[in-house]
């Protein structure tokens, strides 16, 4: 046997997962390299195996807090522990916020833990928990050196990724939005696309939010603008900060018309 | 549309059962977004999307399997998936071209000191190896070394489940594992 075959069975030599040792024990005796490569994997493996409990990272608080918000309603329980308020700084933002946004933002994560947010119908809040979104989001995903992608990849990804059917808004170079990633909300109950574009240059979010109904107004909320509207059985909330009313408005209405 | 079938209200008990399963590895799996996306809100991010998928995903999941393994493969594919798909241009890491690299070399140089009396270089290294060595070891080694020597060491996954979970076959499993298992002792050996 050539080397190089027998450092292919060493991992299961070594794990004691081979059947038959022969070839490679032979092959050991008399090949001083492969003697040390089995030896150097042995130890290697031992050291992790005595350690892999400690080796182990610990998920952040808020994450558990998040997941088991997500899951299906008979997961929720109520013990102390599971129901524990995220403070700010445990959501792990390197986003800046001001102490106002900070603290509503505090309310809003023990409101997602504590109300399914299918059963919320205040527009405040879900405008809210989607302007933390946007803003997440864009913190680590959206830098300004991102590159823009088609409108025909970002419905691909919707599809395939997140089993939505969404008509992405085209972006408008002559306008300077331009369309810059799409993924699936972190906040409400996960089921909201959220389209990110970018309008001279500062981030504007649309998302798009099966089966949710309320009233078309606008909100600010957080130092954003947001403009919301219904068609068909979906909402649709535009969030953006920054740029004038007039720009987004302008904006609105060619998503409005595109957004299916 | 959004595809959203309302679940059976007998099999939504199963589901739960399911869901509870699923959270015991909640920690396993921060850890393993984190070795992927070196980021501790893009790791919390994966984690999110891992955990909708799944619970979205499972009727796939086929009994008495691994379920932690099964995770992980949502967890590394949607991982994949996004390089793939991302909005920022990003340099392709060549994980081959690490493997093609001539590391013989390096074990042959090595020589480590024989043992004190009645101790064995293995009993050695485990006393002396800090837990901050042996992550700092793990951290240098190539990513594709890495993720295996991980989830064959640590997770105690079989060399089928990984060549599932990294989407490689089981051949390039045995590669990785043997260079990626050397390097580790390599970085262990060096530390001392």
């Amino acid at each position: 046997m050539t080397c190089e075959q027998v450092e292919q069975q060493l991992p299961a030599y070594v794990d004691g997962t081979l059947t038959d040792r022969r070839a490679i024990a032979a092959h050991l005796e008399t090949c001083e390299e492969c003697r040390a490569s089995a030896h150097a994997q042995s130890v290697a493996r031992t050291v992790l195996r005595a350690r892999a409990a400690e080796l182990t990272q610990m998920a952040p608080p808020g994450l558990r807090t998040r997941v088991v918000a997500n899951l299906p309603q008979g997961l929720k329980t109520s013990r102390p522990q599971d129901l524990k308020a995220s403070r700010p700084q445990d959501l792990g933002w390197t986003g800046q916020l001001s102490a106002f946004a900070a603290a509503l933002m505090f309310v809003l994560v023990v409101g997602a833990v504590l109300l399914p947010v299918a059963t919320v119908r205040s527009t405040v809040v879900l405008a809210a928990q989607l302007a933390l979104d946007h803003l997440k989001c864009f913190t680590i995903e959206g830098d300004a050196d991102g590159t823009p992608i088609a409108k025909a990849q970002a419905e691909r990804t919707l599809k395939e990724e997140y089993d939505f059917e969404v008509t992405v808004p085209a972006p408008l170079p002559d306008q300077h939005l331009e369309l810059m990633a799409v993924r699936r909300c972190l906040y409400g109950d996960g089921r909201a696309a959220h389209l990110m574009y970018r309008l001279n240059g500062e981030p504007v979010s649309l998302f798009v939010i099966p089966g949710v109904t309320h009233p078309a107004e606008e909100l600010s909320l957080f130092g954003h603008d947001q403009v919301v509207w219904t068609a068909g059985d979906r909402t649709y909330m535009l969030i953006a900060r920054g740029g004038t009313r007039a720009d987004l408005n302008r904006v609105a209405s060619h998503l409005r018309t595109e957004a299916k | 549309m959004f595809s959203g079938r309302k679940p059976h209200p007998a099999r939504e008990t199963e589901g739960d059962g399911f869901a509870g399963a699923t959270l015991e590895f909640l920690d396993s799996l921060y850890g393993a977004a984190l070795r992927l996306t070196r980021n501790a809100d893009r790791a919390q991010d994966l984690v999110q999307d891992t955990y909708l998928k799944a619970i979205r995903a499972r009727q796939s999941f086929a009994e008495g399997t691994n379920l932690k393994a099964w995770l992980y493969t949502i967890l590394h594919n949607t991982w994949r998936n996004r390089q793939r798909d991302g909005a920022r241009s990003r340099v392709e890491f060549d994980s081959d071209a690490v493997e093609r690299s001539d590391e013989s070399g390096r074990l042959r140089a090595s020589r480590f000191g024989e043992p004190g009396w009645g101790e064995t270089p293995e009993s050695l290294l485990l006393r002396k190896t800090l837990n901050a060595d042996l992550q700092a070891a793990l951290d240098g080694l190539a990513e594709s070394f890495r993720e295996v020597v991980w989830l064959r060491d640590v997770d105690d996954l079989t060399y089928q489940e990984i060549a599932d979970v990294l989407d490689i076959p089981i051949g390039t499993v045995m590669s990785r594992l043997s260079r990626g298992r050397r390097q580790l002792y390599d970085a262990l050996i060096k530390r001392r």
